[in-house]
């Protein structure tokens, strides 16, 4: 599933087995620069007011520890899956994986989108206990595009 | 361009260079190999220099090399590295009796709060990714436009942006939370510490109202506090000033203390 429009506005599809929630926005800042924020993981806490930090490289093969404002006494173990630079980056863990892809439009600017699917076999058990990630997916967003919009303005 | 144009404008830059050298390796000995290397490959290379940039661009471009590869396989301080080297110095009384020697006999001994500032600075600044300090020193302090900084690290100019973006963030959250200078519930006393032992007749907060950075920390807001900091950079050369000596001999100890320190930590 993916996001249709990149208005911002997250979208969720659950099934019995499953739940994908995705978001995509524009961002009129060149991809590099996204790119450089989603993978400097000692920078994250300062400009995505979703995440209360994470620890480890956000790099291929490495796992990574995530605390998340949707549930901050938990950290989440993470792996890092796949690394395309500038175009996809993947983690996640047995739950599911977390993908960001970037897509440079004809004006140069950038597609940001993020889309996360969680399920499994035992999924239905523990389903109600996983928090909607409607309006965190659209912070995050909406908090990325704010700070790459605000670095390519710079003089 | 010959070689004649090229010592003229070396000549001219070469304070400058060494200093910026110093900022990102916090070694004499190295800022004065590189710059000396600089000049060396500059002369070699003088004959095919186009003038795509100016003549002082490419010198910093070379220079800029060549502190990376110094630096390549060195790892970076740490934020709390002011911390760490007063608890060495603390347990070195040798560092102390050199100090004061320095402070007693050199015309270069004077310990002034905006050295010591611009001193702190350089320290901290070892703990930013080194793109993201040589970008800031280059734009912050020698002045540098953002397109030519492009030249100089050779990378683009929506990564000059972003390093020079998340480095200044990153410096002024470090200042906010630790300089009490700036900030009343800031840990770090360092400058009014050594000023009551270089300096025991004098009252710290007169002097330090003196500087602007100080005067303005109530009223002004973060961003302007920086470039403040920044403006005290701008305004000393750590060969030059009155208190060149002392400090690089805190330098030296600091990074002596800091090689060690990642040595040990290592992991």
């Amino acid at each position: 599933m993916s996001a249709t429009t990149s208005t911002g506005k997250a979208l969720t599809t659950k099934t019995t087995f499953s739940r994908e929630t995705a978001v995509s926005i524009e961002i009129q800042a060149d991809a590099s620069i996204v790119w450089s924020l989603l993978t400097n993981a000692a920078d994250f806490a300062r400009w995505n007011s979703t995440v209360v930090s994470i620890e480890g490289d956000i790099a291929l093969g490495q796992t990574i520890q995530l605390k998340s404002i949707l549930d901050p006494q938990r950290i989440f173990k993470l792996k890092v899956k796949e690394v395309e630079a500038n175009k996809k980056l993947v983690w996640g863990d047995a739950m599911g994986n977390r993908v960001y892809t970037l897509i440079k439009d004809d004006q140069g600017h950038t597609v940001f989108s993020m889309a996360e699917k969680i399920g499994g076999l035992m999924f239905p058990l523990f389903a109600r206990f996983i928090p909607p990630f409607d309006a965190s997916f659209e912070q995050f967003a909406a908090d990325l595009k704010k700070e790459a919009e605000s670095i390519m303005q710079a003089n | 361009m010959t070689t004649a144009h090229l010592n003229t404008e070396f000549e001219q830059i070469r304070g400058q260079l060494k200093s910026f050298i110093l900022r990102i390796t916090a070694s004499v000995a190295d800022a004065e190999d590189i710059v000396q290397d600089t000049y060396l490959k500059a002369a070699e290379k003088i004959d095919g220099f186009r003038g795509d940039s100016s003549l002082k661009t490419w010198l910093f471009t070379i220079a800029s090399n060549l502190a990376k590869d110094n630096l390549r396989a060195k790892k970076r301080w740490t934020e709390d590295v002011t911390d760490i080297c007063k608890t060495a110095a603390m347990s070195n009384q040798q560092f102390f009796q050199e100090a004061m020697h320095i402070r007693a006999t050199s015309i270069q001994g004077d310990f002034e709060i905006k050295e010591h500032i611009a001193f702190c600075f350089t320290c901290i600044a070892k703990s930013l990714p080194l793109e993201q300090q040589i970008c800031l020193l280059l734009k912050e302090v020698y002045d540098f436009k953002v397109s030519e900084i492009v030249q100089i690290i050779e990378t683009t100019e929506a990564m000059v942006k972003y390093y020079l973006h998340t480095g200044r963030a990153k410096m002024i959250n470090i200042f906010e939370g630790r300089c009490a200078l700036i900030n009343k519930e800031g840990t770090c006393h360092q400058c009014s510490e050594l000023n009551g032992i270089f300096n025991p007749k004098q009252k710290f907060q007169e002097e330090a109202v003196k500087i602007d950075l100080v005067r303005e920390a109530e009223k002004a807001d973060k961003e302007h506090l920086f470039d403040l900091r920044m403006q005290i950079l701008r305004g000393i050369d750590p060969f030059e000033s009155g208190a060149a000596e002392l400090q690089l001999h805190h330098l030296a100890h600091n990074r002596k203390v800091m090689e060690s320190f990642l040595k040990k930590n290592e992991v």
